[in-house]
């Protein structure tokens, strides 16, 4: 299992759209069950009546919690790829301020005054439109306080990373906290709110295992095995199916051609890193146009995300072979090596050899377009050889381009983004 | 909350929180699974305001940095965006369950000793700190709370008590609203 699927390619953007919809229709059809409609019952929080908020929503952070933990433990999901909104800390306190604040007088807060206008809630509509307000409003002001907005920035960091407290000893205290203040609060709710814990509440004074305790506990139970179960992160640690290894190097479907390589640079796309695995003495002498160097001794599973797709490459196919297994047990999906290597690539793309003047007119037209690649990343095309020069290629002068540069009248296409490493323009991700 | 009304079907009980929270909780973990993402809200909303400010005033929305985020470089429109389309469903959502369990009601929420001007304009003036809020802090309750809470970030921690903290410390001032 590859997961989160999305990050692994496994369905369209369009798909996700249609994933939005429905994961929205869970998140709204739960939020109007839990009374998250209603704004009187979400501000009974706030006076100790009914503490639903606290409830539902730490139920809900636990049970994702607790489960992404383990699922990334179980090395299902790569808890690197599921996304955290950086951390801006003052602007954070300042909106959380804010918006507490917001949340007592108006009643809502976005999420459940959608459910409330959807149910018909009049106020609901209104705190929309009024949210709609606030919207613009610090857009037109986003100039004057955009500086403020980026103070104490620290990126992307969570709890664990920030005290050092490993993240399962993390889960089982959050879980533990939790439980104490659903407790607490059903004392609470007696108390403020003269409702005794009935059915269905942790504190029910019945002596059983209620389903609502049964769950609590199996939480707690996992929790606690969280605390010792090491890292979610999937490190270093490699593991191969030989197999599907086999499979995939027996059909060469983990090969790229040079010429391919050549149209998708000369296309400008950049859905893919290119990697050259050589030293950086080399890498400095000549590479391929948006190359990044990436030394094979210094190759580790933290250099990319394991959802890029990746093309390696070295002088040869040695080299970038290895590569190619290392982040293969890695759990690299898309791993790819260039055949052939710079060798192949100085063949066929640099200096591609003229055809024979009495060669037939297809070879001459597919000559004259591998000339037009050839000039694009700075070679040129080798004269047609005499049949014994030909034999021995190894005589021939294989000039690197940047040690001579070739006058180049004509660029065939357009110059791409010689950065193919460079990602995709994305917009916001986070809420 | 309501007065009993022999013409409507009696609205059913809410769920017991614990069940919801759960219900709520593998929503979240599904989303997480399946898109590598959480849960949010705020931001459809702005992206739907960058986006009508754009038609209105493009050079306007082009030259706002806030605005240029959520619009992206032109090549689709803003709105085919993920959270936009989950809010549509988080609608819906809302709808079918308060059909469901005979919520669905053209009323206001509020308590018994405020009037329904005040509420409204309460409503609009939380909603529009809301905005703001939600701007300042990279997002509320659902992407930040929610979202950040079980993935333990800490600036979604730090924003979740200061929510907790804002609301208790403002409750008594306006408890003639709700109680």
């Amino acid at each position: 299992m590859m997961a989160p699927f999305y990050k692994f390619g496994l369905f369209s953007e369009e798909m996700s759209l249609v994933v939005a919809f429905v994961t929205g229709i869970g998140f709204g059809f739960f939020l109007e069950r839990a009374g998250f409609g209603n704004a009187r019952m979400l501000a009974a929080q706030f006076y100790f009546r009914d503490l639903r908020v606290l409830k539902v929503m730490f139920t809900a952070i636990i049970t994702a919690m607790v489960g992404l933990f383990m699922l990334s433990r179980l090395g299902y999901v790569d808890l690197s790829l599921v996304y955290l909104t950086p951390t801006f800390l003052v602007p954070q306190i300042v909106g959380g301020l804010i918006l507490g604040v917001g949340f007592i007088i108006g009643g809502y807060c976005p999420g459940t005054s959608c459910v409330s206008a959807a149910t018909g809630r009049l106020d609901g509509m209104v705190y929309l439109a009024g949210m709609i307000g606030g919207l613009v409003g610090f857009a037109e002001l986003y100039p004057l306080i955009e500086k403020f907005t980026k103070i104490t920035a620290l990126g992307k960091v969570t709890l664990p990373q920030f005290t050092g407290i490993p993240y399962g000893v993390l889960v089982f205290a959050v879980v533990l906290m939790a439980l104490c203040a659903f407790m607490a609060a059903e004392w609470a709710e007696q108390k403020f709110g003269g409702k005794a814990p009935g059915k269905g509440a942790l504190l029910e004074p019945v002596l059983k295992l209620t389903p609502v305790r049964g769950f609590a506990l199996a939480l707690l139970g996992l929790s606690f095995i969280a605390a010792f179960a090491g890292s979610p992160y999937r490190g270093h640690a490699a593991s191969i199916d030989t197999r599907e290894l086999a499979l995939s190097a027996g059909t060469k479907a983990d090969h790229v051609s040079c010429t391919e390589l050549a149209d998708w640079l000369i296309e400008g796309r950049n859905d893919f890193l290119l990697v050259d695995v050589r030293d950086a003495k080399d890498f400095a002498e000549y590479h391929i146009p948006g190359a990044m160097n990436v030394p094979l001794a210094t190759l580790s599973a933290d250099f990319a995300a394991r959802n890029e797709k990746v093309v390696f490459y070295s002088d040869g196919g040695i080299h970038s072979a290895q590569a190619w297994l290392l982040l293969k047990a890695l759990g690299f999906k898309s791993s790819y090596m260039l055949f052939g290597g710079l060798e192949e690539w100085k063949d066929t793309v640099l200096f591609p050899k003229t055809p024979a003047a009495n060669a037939p007119t297809k070879e001459q037209v597919d000559f004259a377009r591998r000339a037009a690649v050839a000039k694009h990343f700075g070679g040129t095309p080798m004269e047609a050889m005499p049949a014994a020069a030909v034999s021995t290629p190894s005589a021939q002068p294989k000039p690197v381009p940047a040690l001579t540069p070739v006058p180049a009248p004509v660029v065939p296409a357009p110059a791409p983004a010689n950065a193919p490493a460079a990602a995709p323009k994305k917009r916001k991700e986070g809420c | 909350m309501s007065d009993p009304n022999p013409h409507t079907l009696a609205e059913k009980p809410h769920m017991n929180p614990y069940w919801a929270g759960l219900g709520l909780g593998l929503v979240l973990l599904g989303s997480f699974v399946v898109m590598g993402r959480g849960l949010g809200a705020s931001g459809a909303f702005t992206t739907a305001v960058a986006t009508a400010v754009h038609t209105v005033a493009p050079a306007h929305a082009e030259g706002n940095a806030f605005y240029a985020e959520y619009l992206g470089d032109g090549s689709v429109s803003p709105l085919k965006d993920w959270l936009v389309f989950e809010v549509l469903g988080l609608f819906l959502g809302g709808f079918l369950s308060g059909a469901l369990a005979n919520r669905l009601k053209f009323t206001i929420e509020k308590g018994p000793r405020i009037g329904n001007p005040l509420r409204l304009l309460m409503a609009a003036f939380g909603g529009a700190l809301m905005g703001i809020g939600a701007k300042l802090a990279l997002g509320c309750t659902s992407g930040q709370a929610l979202t950040g809470g079980s993935t333990l970030n800490l600036g979604s921690w730090a924003f979740m008590c200061c929510v907790f903290g804002g609301a208790y410390a403002l409750a008594w001032f306006v408890r003639r609203a709700w109680l």
